[in-house]
């Protein structure tokens, strides 16, 4: 039974976790990706392979993490490693099935900045830089990608591309020579979900969030942004998950907001 | 120093005066909110040592002490933050305002540039960075660090090489480690293995001092052995306010302090590093005055729940 008593962040969790799979190995940091990759896990993928960046591998985690080297995101896990053994020995290997990532700017064909606005020379804003996103987006099988919907975030083209999208168009990244070359990615956004087509490289409308116009997302969309012939809405969460989000996934609140 | 010689246990203040110079690219340990070495950094700004050129993976506080003392010339890495608490800020201001070189990397690739050092190769190939600004403007704006060539045995596929990085020093914390420099890292181990492995000089702080018999008991947990260590400092709670896994968690509190002081700049900055360092003769100095014995003990237990 789906309900009305949720809140559009734990939407947008519960939606990007039906884009992980059951034997899934998902690659992920903290934040909501972690709370949407904790909430398969719970609800529908029980065998998923939780990989963190800093070498655990298949933890049980506890607690809300803040940090890639918290304890809480390493307790019980089979194995911890370095950086070389997730990200080369995992990703690079090409085991990834799914990545979460996010950034500042996200442009029509996926490409992904969290480096600098303004000019990589002398930028008017300086970001933390790829850390492992440029890993994740160049290796992995489907990339997910949360984020809030503003203008400002959906350019045009990105002031400089950390992590590659489709690059320049349909076949971008096999040109550029990636491994992955023509990977799902899904964007997930308080307004939509989006995803790349194929046949174009770039980005479209999927799915609406419910009571959210096409009018309304190109609004605050920086390029021109087609819709799939058969865009729906996006299914709310049932009662029983918006319970296991609130009672099991993030208890205390820590990423989530409770509903005013 | 011999490197085989029998016992490199010393000072923090002695260490880092032989292995540490103006102009050295050092190799900064931990990541994030775990395991950096704070007590090697607190001992750099200390000496005043600059001109340094600061390579890892995240180089987070360690890093934005070593750029807001006004000590770091240049830094290569994937990225600068402390995740949940924000962006290294002196670190960002100094970018913006042009006063720090920076070279941008992915995690991997630096991780790739310190195995290639650690294996004596030149450049180690990457399937990273392909297709991006990180490769492409950075060799437009006249960046000799990456280059990308066909694979030869496949002549329409880009491979990009990255250099190998080799650091004049690392700076490390672990927990345990013997008079000989048999270095023991539990839980994740970053890219200070390979980096270490890459290094000329290694100093490495520890927890806990533990007997050489301990070591080759279980040679089997031995991280880095004693042939790529040149100094061991035993400095408990050298990695604070950061965390060392199985021994203490994080401390929020002082981070989110520091953050406030990194942010704002100026004479909030200079009176923490002031308090916190410079008036301070050593690093358990510094641990009487910012964390109290009932606080330790809360971050303790608090990571032994998590075990």
């Amino acid at each position: 039974m789906t309900t009305d008593d949720y809140t559009l962040e734990e939407l947008m969790v519960v939606e990007a976790s039906r884009h992980v799979s059951d034997w899934d190995t998902v690659m992920v940091g903290t934040g909501l990706p972690m709370v949407a990759s904790l909430f398969a896990l719970k609800n529908h993928a029980p065998n998923m392979c939780y990989v963190v960046e800093t070498g655990g591998i298949a933890p049980q985690i506890v607690g809300t993490p803040s940090s890639v080297t918290d304890a809480r995101v390493m307790h019980r896990a089979v194995r911890h490693g370095s950086l070389l053994d997730a990200l080369g020995g995992v990703l690079q290997r090409g085991l990834a099935d799914v990545a979460f990532l996010g950034g500042a700017q996200i442009d029509r064909f996926a490409n992904v900045n969290s480096t600098v606005i303004g000019d990589y020379d002398s930028p008017k804003v300086r970001f933390p830089g790829s850390g492992g996103a440029n890993d994740l987006a160049s290796h992995a099988k489907k990339i997910l990608i949360i984020t809030r919907h503003e203008k400002r975030r959906f350019p045009e083209r990105c002031d400089f591309i950390t992590s590659p999208g489709y690059v320049d168009g349909p076949d971008g990244r096999r040109k550029a020579g990636l491994p992955s070359a023509y990977p799902e990615i899904v964007v997930i956004t308080d307004l939509v979900v989006m995803a790349v087509d194929r046949a174009t490289g770039c980005l479209r409308i999927e799915r609406l969030m419910p009571g959210v116009t096409v009018e309304q997302v190109r609004n605050s969309t920086g390029f021109d942004l087609p819709a799939a012939a058969a865009a729906g809405t996006v299914e709310p969460p049932t009662e029983a998950e918006v319970r296991l989000l609130r009672e099991e996934v993030d208890p205390g609140g820590e990423y989530l907001k409770a509903p005013e | 120093m011999n490197r085989k010689s029998s016992n490199k246990v010393m000072s923090a203040a002695e260490a880092v005066e032989r292995f540490v110079h103006d102009g050295a690219t050092v190799g900064m340990g931990g990541q994030s909110i775990g395991r950096c070495a704070m007590a090697l950094t607190h001992e750099i700004v200390r000496q005043g040592i600059g001109d340094l050129t600061l390579v890892g993976c995240n180089l987070s506080m360690s890093m934005d002490l070593l750029v807001g003392a006004g000590l770091a010339r240049r830094t290569e890495c994937g990225t600068g933050n402390l995740e949940r608490f924000g962006t290294a800020f002196r670190w960002r201001r100094a970018i913006e305002a042009g006063t720090l070189e920076v070279e941008d990397y992915s995690h991997l690739a630096m991780a790739s540039r310190f195995l290639a050092g650690a294996l004596g190769l030149p450049f180690m190939p990457s399937k990273s960075l392909l297709g991006t600004d990180i490769l492409h403007k950075q060799m437009e704006g006249g960046s000799d660090s990456f280059r990308v060539i066909d694979n030869p045995w496949n002549p329409d596929e880009p491979v990009v090489l990255l250099p190998a990085c080799r650091p004049d020093v690392s700076i490390v914390h672990a927990q345990k480690a013997d008079e000989l420099g048999n270095v023991v890292i539990e839980g994740f181990t970053t890219q200070e293995p390979e980096m270490v492995r890459a290094s000329s000089s290694v100093i490495v702080s520890c927890e806990e001092l533990i007997s050489s018999e301990e070591i080759r008991r279980y040679p089997d947990r031995t991280t880095v052995p004693y042939i790529f260590v040149d100094a061991v400092v035993v400095q408990p709670w050298g990695s604070y306010p950061t965390s060392t896994y199985g021994c203490y968690e994080h401390d929020a509190e002082h981070l989110r302090r520091y953050q406030v002081c990194a942010r704002s700049g100026g004479e909030a900055y200079e009176s923490y590093l002031r308090e916190m360092i410079h008036e301070r003769p050593d690093f358990d100095s510094h641990l009487d005055g910012a964390i109290g014995e009932p606080r330790r003990r809360e971050l303790e237990e608090s990571m032994r729940r998590l075990m």
